[in-house]
């Protein structure tokens, strides 16, 4: 079990134990600042969550001015979503119109913090897109998106099972002098923006550079003239990649497509994507 | 019979604007009278109200006035967004806690209202106030 399944397995057993706790919570999921779904029940569909985690994204994108978004709550005649910021992991609750929000507030404030911290502290590594560096083994790919069932372990046994998923110490890498085999890098999951303007080429999209450069790291410096779009209803199909222009897109996990291929890939603006650097 | 027919239509097309105008002048008064009011509570520190027709904005900091009033309308569409996505019914309210100042929308008919308050000020009682439109 590698470290973003450990914090999908401890976060869904939250949502799990809230859903315990206030069985009028309706949906549960988590997302991070990439706009991944990190954990969530299998009830609520992805093109839902993606349209939740596109609504609220018009909201952070607005919210310098109040020194950014910690909460959000929407009280509506039928029910309420809460949306509570921990750090950059956003959990969305959404419950009743019957459910004691107050009751399930403090829990939400005081058990996420809490398992968020131990998660933290055996593990600093932040939960997003990274791409691990490059390694001799191929990998298989990894989806990080959760809304299967999730497996019964008690947050108490993380640390044991870490220790056991901690790969034993690297030793020095030796440089390589045979062509390298081919590399799988981990499809990161983006929003699909639109490209707005004229003569847009409808054969590029454009994703954000810290995301391009990354991949380029994970390749030693090589150019990622290419991508490969993968849609949740499993249709792909490759582009021409360049880096986003629009500087308020900067980090937000977007990706943006030009119309014709939206349409190819029947998707629209505001759903989830896999996106994975090809290198030919 | 066509003649008392057109002269009824006459009637009630000259009293429509009258009575509508009246109303929402009341209406919206009355809104903007428990605004003013709600200003002097502890830790408000400002409101935004619009309607089709005119805005009304006070704010003790004026130069955050815009990002305020982009802030407060994109609260309004998340919430109509999030709503319908949950069929949640009809938006009560969004309340938005930034770090340093949070913001509670709702609309009153034609009216979306938007008011900025202290991270820790407490909201109920302007709640309540609101609660009587």
């Amino acid at each position: 079990m590698n470290l973003n399944e450990i914090y999908t397995t401890a976060l869904n057993n939250v949502l799990d134990e809230m859903r315990k706790v206030c069985p009028d919570i309706q949906h549960a999921f988590v997302y991070n600042q990439s706009g991944e779904i990190i954990a969530g029940s299998a009830d609520t569909p992805q093109k839902v969550m993606a349209r939740v985690v596109d609504a609220f994204d018009d909201i952070f994108e607005r919210a310098e001015a109040i020194g950014g978004v910690e909460a959000v709550t929407l009280n509506g005649s039928m029910g309420t979503v809460k949306l509570y910021n921990f750090n950059g992991h956003y959990f969305i609750m959404v419950y009743s119109a019957k459910a004691d929000v107050g009751y399930v507030d403090t829990i939400v404030r005081v058990l996420v913090p809490t398992v968020l911290k131990v998660l933290e502290k055996l593990s600093p590594t932040p939960l997003k897109n990274e791409i691990p560096p490059p390694q001799p083994k191929q990998l298989p790919m990894e989806d990080s998106t959760a809304t299967g069932i999730p497996t019964e372990v008690p947050v108490e046994e993380l640390k044991l099972e870490l220790e056991e998923a901690k790969p034993p110490p690297a030793p020095e890498p030796e440089p390589f002098h045979e062509p390298l085999p081919p590399i799988e890098v981990p499809a990161v999951q983006l929003i699909v923006e639109n490209i707005g303007g004229l003569l847009v080429p409808s054969d590029t999209v454009r994703v954000d550079s810290e995301t391009l450069a990354n991949w380029e790291n994970a390749f030693e410096g090589k150019k990622i003239e290419y991508v490969e779009i993968e849609t949740f209803d499993g249709k792909t199909a490759r582009y021409k990649v360049k880096p986003i222009k629009d500087s308020k897109y900067a980090g937000k996990g977007i990706v943006q497509i030009p119309e014709k291929a939206q349409l190819a890939l029947e998707i629209k603006k505001g759903e989830l994507v896999k996106v994975k650097p090809v290198i030919e | 019979m066509t003649k008392k027919k057109k002269a009824l239509e006459e009637q009630a097309v000259a009293a429509e604007p009258v009575a509508v105008a009246i109303g929402e002048a009341t209406g919206t008064d009355q809104l903007k009278a428990s605004l003013e009011e709600i200003k002097g509570y502890e830790g408000v520190i400002g409101y935004i109200l619009r309607n089709s027709t005119s805005a009304a904005i006070d704010l003790k900091d004026p130069s955050k006035l815009i990002e305020y009033a982009i802030l407060s309308s994109s609260a309004l569409e998340a919430g109509e967004e999030l709503s319908e996505i949950f069929n949640l019914g009809q938006v009560k309210n969004i309340l938005v806690e930034g770090k340093e100042v949070k913001v509670l929308s709702l609309t009153v008919d034609d009216n979306k209202i938007s008011i900025f308050a202290e991270k820790n000020a407490d909201l109920e009682k302007v709640l309540k106030k609101l609660g009587q439109f």
